[in-house]
């Protein structure tokens, strides 16, 4: 009997992770995707209308603005992010020896939440008294920044603050992947004659690939999730031109009590996510096997 | 000295000025939010962004603490910080010792369907978390734990196991399957082989688990603000309340400190141990 | 005490079958050796015998009692295991005492279990170190002490020599047969090496493929292989196999041109049984230089072309081709200068310990 109990242990740890992830992660899922099918608005109602919330969310202007928000920051955050973060950890890699300085420097921002960021980003990018009034101070009295306020401009200031934020988690993936290049494949390069520049294009960069999707993956991940950063530094404004599906949400489902299209817009971002986690999981989980 | 050797070097400088350059830059906001939480209100409105203060007045850092306004009330970010904590340590415990259990089943004690299972908990780590906001809040109403804040380190447990579960899978899955074959033959059991010869290893990957959790959920908004209520929000909400307050003038003075408390305790954490902060970020993209 | 009985044992992984109905009879004190390629079974087998894995079907028996549903630490047994699996964190003497611990011995005891151990194992001055501060020798030795300590009915080695140089290995070798002898315990040994088999072993059971090919004394299997397998797999260099024409009650081997004919034991009985052809088997060491104080019948002169010779020391390996097939002959270091240098020797061969197997099952034919 105790033999048994002991046999079982492995399986009766796992089985309250295992129930809670059941039902609060795919469960919760379910249950979204079911509410999104019905017209409930302040509270659950199960009267089903079927894709009506869907065409309602599609025929509305500012899920469409969400929309294009999310493709533009999503793209401009990933490049910039990727290109800078990748910059930062070449020019690391091979001119410093002792980095701990700089590496703490670049990557502090990912500490601290996305509120705070917002906080102090709102502040330096504020028209009045920010980098706008700084460069007029220094004589360029026509000078110009005002992002923050002008609704076509208000989505890029998101794309500062979470370049800032982020780009220094790509930098140390990549300066990860870059101290793990094997020395010998740099110095067979450099036998061959190939130059630092041609080192990396051929021979570093293409083995740092797996670095490359890992960090795509993550900053669509943190692109599509982004919440807080918009809620702190624009709150979706001016308006709602900065707008992100995230923040979508949160006003339809708790501040418009319209928990069908909240519903509806959260299984839209479901989708979103799993376009490019799925194949990610697979090729990673498949991968390891083989 | 070969002209080769000259331009390596003048490549050198201008890549270490380069990266010193981008130093500042990154530095620049948090020195902005010290200098400004330094700076009068007349300074403010007068001076540049960059200046620094020209006397260290304090004040906008009491009223930030104690006395500045958060949406109805005016206690300052105090109690919001101890909100914070009251969610964050137990919530930090318990998602540990859960993920360390997890981890050690999954890389040590498989059975049929552990994979699978690991499989659909990775999962969790990346579903965006509006899609489970509305049946968890119904939840939470249902136990009598909404607005609470055991009802937040509830949420946040849950949702953060499956990193934790990651973190520890991934770092026992390393250790040789002998080790537990060897320690099984001694006569120890399931919790004896975990408190003799996994625990005594873990001290890094629980320092990586605990660092993880701790910035993730002290710098949680959504779930704060969404199962919260007026006495129980974390500090982020009350932060985010305590800059969109327009009562009387706009003091950015106050709002500054106000971010700046509300990053201290994770930038304390990340400088202390940022070796590990990096280990736990790029775990979650390098699976092994 | 520690006798094992295993009947009729069967472990699949899903569809493939590891172990196909495995019988084996080992007596108390033995010491077995479990010999194969890598993926035959033997490692399964050693668990299965450890309890660390649950077989299909199938009985296993410790001094009469059954113990195929009891878990590891109720069957009294310990093991070495190739990589050592020493505890990372703990010092060499609490790895040498946890079992001791784990099983609620006295303290006093214990410690003088330890003190022991330790003695009879050479590192006393290892004690208070952990393993990460240890050699690959020194590893292996607290690994054997940690099985030592707990004085069990049957001791299991998996691999336990693989993982050190080749000097060590040797040395060690000879340590766990002197230690055997001390103690008298069972000991259940799995390798793929077959000289360690050859060296240590009351008793080899050979498998492949999930099954015991060959359960008997070094001897039996050197000298008296139940199969061609066996017959390859035991003996370094390996064993020369030749396929011959059977002329009447005798053998043909042609060699560089000329025909030879090979008179062997039980020829009249392959002549009977009308077989064409027939793989002969025959070991390196009975293709010599000529020895004159060795004659009869059975032993005969035959030319051979050497391609290539490897010396070994004691002897040196000539290779060569008889019926297009090549050869290994063992000639001393003084014939084997001049086997190089003229490419040719005239071998002595002695056939009355060949062996001939089926050309095409290769299973023994006059066994």
């Amino acid at each position: 009997m105790f033999d048994y109990l002991e046999k079982q242990l492995p399986k009766l740890i796992m089985a309250p992770t295992a129930i809670v992830m059941l039902v609060c992660m795919y469960g919760f899922i379910g249950w979204t995707a079911v509410l999104s099918f019905t017209k409930s608005r302040m509270l659950p109602q199960w009267e089903f209308v079927g894709w009506a919330q869907y065409e309602r969310l599609f025929a509305n202007p500012r899920w469409h603005v969400a929309l294009d928000n999310l493709l533009v920051f999503t793209l401009l955050f990933i490049i910039i992010a990727l290109l800078l973060g990748l910059m930062l950890a070449i020019l690391l890699d091979r001119n410093i020896r002792n980095d701990g300085a700089l590496r703490t420097i670049y990557l502090y921002p990912m500490a601290v939440s996305f509120i705070v960021t917002g906080t102090a980003w709102k502040w330096i990018l504020n028209p009045g008294l920010g980098i706008e009034k700084m460069v007029r101070d220094l004589g360029f009295t026509d000078f110009e920044f005002r992002w923050l306020v002008e609704p076509d401009m208000a989505i890029y200031t998101i794309v500062i603050a979470a370049v800032w934020q982020s780009s220094g988690f790509v930098m140390a993936m990549f300066l990860a992947g870059l101290r793990g290049v094997d020395d010998s494949l740099i110095k067979a390069a450099q036998m061959d004659g190939a130059s630092t520049f041609r080192t990396y294009w051929h021979i570093i960069l293409p083995v740092m690939q797996p670095v490359f999707f890992g960090s795509v993956v993550i900053l669509s991940h943190i692109a599509i999730k982004s919440f807080d950063l918009v809620q702190s530094l624009t709150g979706g404004g001016p308006g709602y031109a900065s707008d992100l599906p995230a923040t979508f949400m949160y006003t339809h489902a708790f501040s418009r009590a319209q928990m069908g299209l909240g519903a509806a817009s959260a299984m839209v971002m479901l989708a979103g996510v799993m376009a490019i986690i799925v194949p990610y999981l697979y090729s990673e989980l498949r991968g390891k096997k083989s | 000295m070969s002209a080769s050797t000259t331009s390596h070097r003048l490549y050198k400088a201008l890549f270490i000025t380069l990266l010193l350059v981008f130093a500042l830059v990154y530095l620049a906001p948090l020195y902005v939010m010290l200098t400004t939480s330094f700076k009068g209100i007349e300074e403010i409105r007068n001076g540049n962004i960059l200046a620094l203060p020209t006397t260290l007045n304090g004040s906008a850092w009491s009223k930030a603490w104690s006395s500045a306004c958060t949406g109805g009330d005016c206690y300052g970010l105090a109690p919001y910080f101890w909100n914070s904590m009251r969610i964050v340590l137990p919530a930090v415990f318990i998602s540990t010792v859960i993920g360390a259990l997890n981890g050690y089943v999954l890389s040590q004690w498989r059975f049929t369907g552990s994979n699978f299972l690991f499989g659909a908990l990775l999962f969790g780590c990346f579903i965006p978390f509006q899609v489970i906001l509305l049946p968890m809040a119904k939840l939470l109403a249902w136990l009598g734990l909404a607005n609470t804040v055991p009802g937040l380190v509830l949420v946040h447990v849950i949702y953060g196991v499956a990193f934790t579960t990651l973190f520890f899978r991934n770092y026992y899955v390393g250790i040789p399957t002998e080790l537990v074959r060897a320690a099984r033959l001694d006569g120890a059991g399931f919790f004896a082989i975990f408190r003799h010869v996994f625990l005594p290893l873990s001290a890094p990957i629980i320092v990586v688990s605990i660092i993880w959790q701790f910035t993730q959920i002290w710098n949680d908004f959504l779930f704060g603000v969404v199962y919260s209520g007026p006495g129980t929000q974390p500090i982020t909400v009350a932060l985010n309340n305590l800059v969109n307050t327009t009562m009387g003038g706009k003091e950015y003075n106050v709002d500054m400190a106000a971010a700046v408390i509300a990053a201290l305790p994770t930038l304390v954490v990340y400088l202390v141990a940022g070796k590990y902060f990096v280990r736990g970020l790029t775990a979650g993209a390098v699976k092994g | 005490m520690g006798s094992i009985k295993i009947q009729q044992l069967t472990k699949s992984f899903g569809d493939t079958e590891v172990l196909k109905g495995i019988d084996l009879d080992i007596k108390d004190g033995e010491f077995l050796i479990l010999v194969g390629p890598s993926g035959c079974g033997k490692s399964t087998l050693m668990n299965s015998i450890a309890g660390l894995e649950d077989v299909s079907s199938g009985d296993i028996l410790i001094d009469g009692d059954n113990v195929t549903d009891l878990s590891p630490k109720e069957r009294d047994i310990a093991m070495v295991f190739q990589s050592y699996a020493l505890y990372p964190t703990m010092s060499v003497s609490r790895n040498i005492s946890f079992g001791l611990e784990m099983r609620k011995v006295p303290k006093a005891e214990i410690a003088k279990t330890v003190a022991d151990v330790s003695q009879l194992l050479q590192i006393e001055h290892l004690l208070d170190r952990k393993p990460s501060a240890l050699s690959g020798g020194q590893r292996q030795r607290v690994a054997m002490g940690r099985a030592l300590a707990r004085n069990p009915r049957v001791f299991l080695f998996d691999e336990p020599l693989s993982n050190l140089d080749a000097k060590l290995r040797v040395e060690m070798r000879t340590e766990i047969k002197k230690l055997h002898k001390r103690l008298g315990t069972t000991i259940v040994y799995v390798t793929h090496d077959q000289v360690e088999a050859m060296t240590l072993a009351d008793r080899i059971a050979v498998m492949k493929d999930g099954q015991v090919q060959q359960f008997g004394t070094p001897y039996e299997i050197y000298n008296n292989p139940a199969n061609r397998f066996v017959a390859d797999f035991m003996g370094s260099p390996p064993m020369n196999f030749i396929e011959c024409v059977v002329l009447d009650d005798k053998l043909v081997i042609e060699s560089q041109g000329e025909k030879f004919e090979l008179h062997i034991n039980h020829g009249e009985r392959l002549k009977q049984a009308g077989v064409e052809t027939v793989i002969l088997g025959i070991r390196p060491e009975m293709i010599t230089e000529p020895k004159p104080h060795v004659e009869g019948a059975l032993v005969h002169s035959i030319p051979m072309q050497v391609d290539v010779t490897e010396p070994m020391g004691p002897d040196t390996i000539a290779f060569g081709q008889w019926n297009g097939t090549e050869i290994q002959a063992r000639l001393s270091p003084e014939a084997g200068v001049e086997a190089q240098a003229t490419g040719h020797v005239k071998v002595q061969v002695d056939t009355s310990k060949a062996v001939f197997f089926d050309a095409f099952s290769g299973a023994r034919l006059d066994a």
